[in-house]
């Protein structure tokens, strides 16, 4: 009876320590990792966005194949002191195309329409953002697998006659190594349906003020 | 007695599943260790640029661009095309803040143990075919024990002597989009001396120089 008390112990016990381990090698890989080839080195500047739509462009060509229910967008800034954003969102698209497919909010801190305090030391570590040294912001993960057969336009609408956006600076890649293309257009794009059409604007261009896509 | 048995073939049993399982988990990851690249390298016709002496050569690995593949070592090849001799002063890897120019961390980069090693490139056991642009000579140095992160870049610095040798080499010097990898070098200055919380003088404005690839072998 005692043997084998023993040796179902033993045993429980193995088991659990096998099971620690297993579950410590799974977080492991759940480090953060590039989804799309992001932008590289540091960057030039571009300011003055009250009234803008930035739309970055992710291409679905370009994804890295990495697995991910979730998408973490990283934006960039170099000047400023707050920046007002009125609306976030994400369209999909089919692969090429620019009907909208779905239409998923995006958030900092839950809300859409976030002020962005970049001369709190909390938001950005920096005091002095700059070129060099940018204030790279993390918004809440979107709940969202990214698929290769789909592209995706992340778009983020400037409150208009706003004091804060005209002196907002936003990065601006010096040269085209990432994967990520970006355009912009004056007025409010962040609220287009399901059906609609991204405007058509040439995507030539490094995106401005999106960085990395990354899947934490 | 009963209940002690069951409880202790339970147990047995999902040891067993357990093992089982974790046996497939431990079998799967065996291709990471083929060697990879962790990041994409040089492709396509890699040019020239000649003349190093006394210059110092900053190569940027830059976080967004890492392929998601998990090495504590890190492996640098350097492609060169002209030249019998590299006399390498010093060589290091400065990490800073994704995006950013401020050095968090300096690790040195070896090259037979050495990190002033001068290069024989004259030798065919270095170099089997004489370097050129068609045929560059890649030489790996030894492995660095850095894990890269995208949250970093990383600037791989090489400062070239001033000596005759080093006026007559030259290296692989792709355009930007044949890479993730960019770089940039200062002529007169050894950089690779400098230390943590220290700026990068310059950020990578062109295609990497010399090297090629960022491998975990």
């Amino acid at each position: 009876m005692k043997t084998i008390f023993k040796f179902a112990t033993l045993t429980l016990t193995l088991t659990i320590m096998m099971f620690a381990v297993s579950v410590s090698s799974f977080a492991a890989a759940a480090k953060a990792e590039n989804l799309v080839r992001g932008i590289i080195g540091p960057v030039a500047s571009n300011t003055s966005w009250s009234g803008y739509s930035t739309m970055a462009l992710i291409p679905g060509a370009g994804l890295i194949p990495i697995t991910s229910t979730k998408a973490v967008f990283y934006l960039g800034f170099t000047a400023g002191s707050e920046a007002d954003i009125n609306n976030m969102v994400l369209y999909t698209t089919a692969r090429g195309s620019s009907t909208i497919t779905a239409s998923t909010p995006v958030t900092l801190g839950g809300i859409s329409n976030p002020s962005i305090d970049l001369a709190s030391a909390t938001v950005c570590p920096v005091v002095e953002i700059s070129d060099f040294n940018p204030c790279i912001v993390r918004l809440d993960p979107t709940t969202i697998t990214l698929s290769a057969l789909n592209d995706y336009y992340l778009v983020v609408y400037f409150t208009a006659d706003d004091s804060n956006d005209t002196a907002l600076g936003l990065t601006q890649p010096s040269f085209g190594q990432s994967s990520l293309r970006g355009s912009y257009v004056t007025g409010d794009e962040s609220r287009l349906s399901v059906g609609g059409s991204i405007p058509n604007t040439p995507f030539s261009n490094q995106p401005y003020m999106l960085m990395y896509v990354m899947n934490d | 007695m009963k209940t002690v048995c069951k409880f202790a073939t339970l147990t047995l049993m999902m040891f067993a599943v357990t093992v089982c399982g974790f046996s497939q988990r431990l079998s799967a990851p065996k291709p990471a260790t083929a060697t990879q690249n962790l990041i994409r390298g040089v492709i396509g016709s890699p040019g020239n640029d000649s003349e190093w002496s006394n210059y110092s050569l900053f190569n940027l690995v830059p976080g967004s661009g890492l392929f998601p593949i998990t090495s504590s070592t890190t492996v640098f090849y350097f492609g060169f095309t002209a030249g019998t001799e590299a006399d390498i002063g010093n060589m290091v890897v400065y990490t800073t803040a994704r995006g950013s120019l401020t050095i968090t961390a300096t690790t040195p980069v070896t090259l037979g143990g050495k990190s002033d090693p001068s290069i024989m490139l004259s030798n065919t056991s270095v170099c089997p075919v004489a370097p050129s642009t068609a045929a560059p000579c890649i030489v790996r140095f030894d492995p660095t024990s850095l894990t890269l992160s995208p949250a970093n870049d990383y600037y791989f610095v090489v400062y070239y002597v001033s000596d005759t040798n080093n006026s007559n080499i030259a290296g692989t010097s792709p355009s930007q989009t044949q890479t993730s990898l960019a770089g940039t070098y200062f002529g007169g200055t050894d950089y690779t001396h400098l230390t943590v919380g220290g700026t990068i003088p310059g950020a990578a404005n062109r295609g990497p120089s010399f090297l090629m690839y960022v491998m975990n072998d």
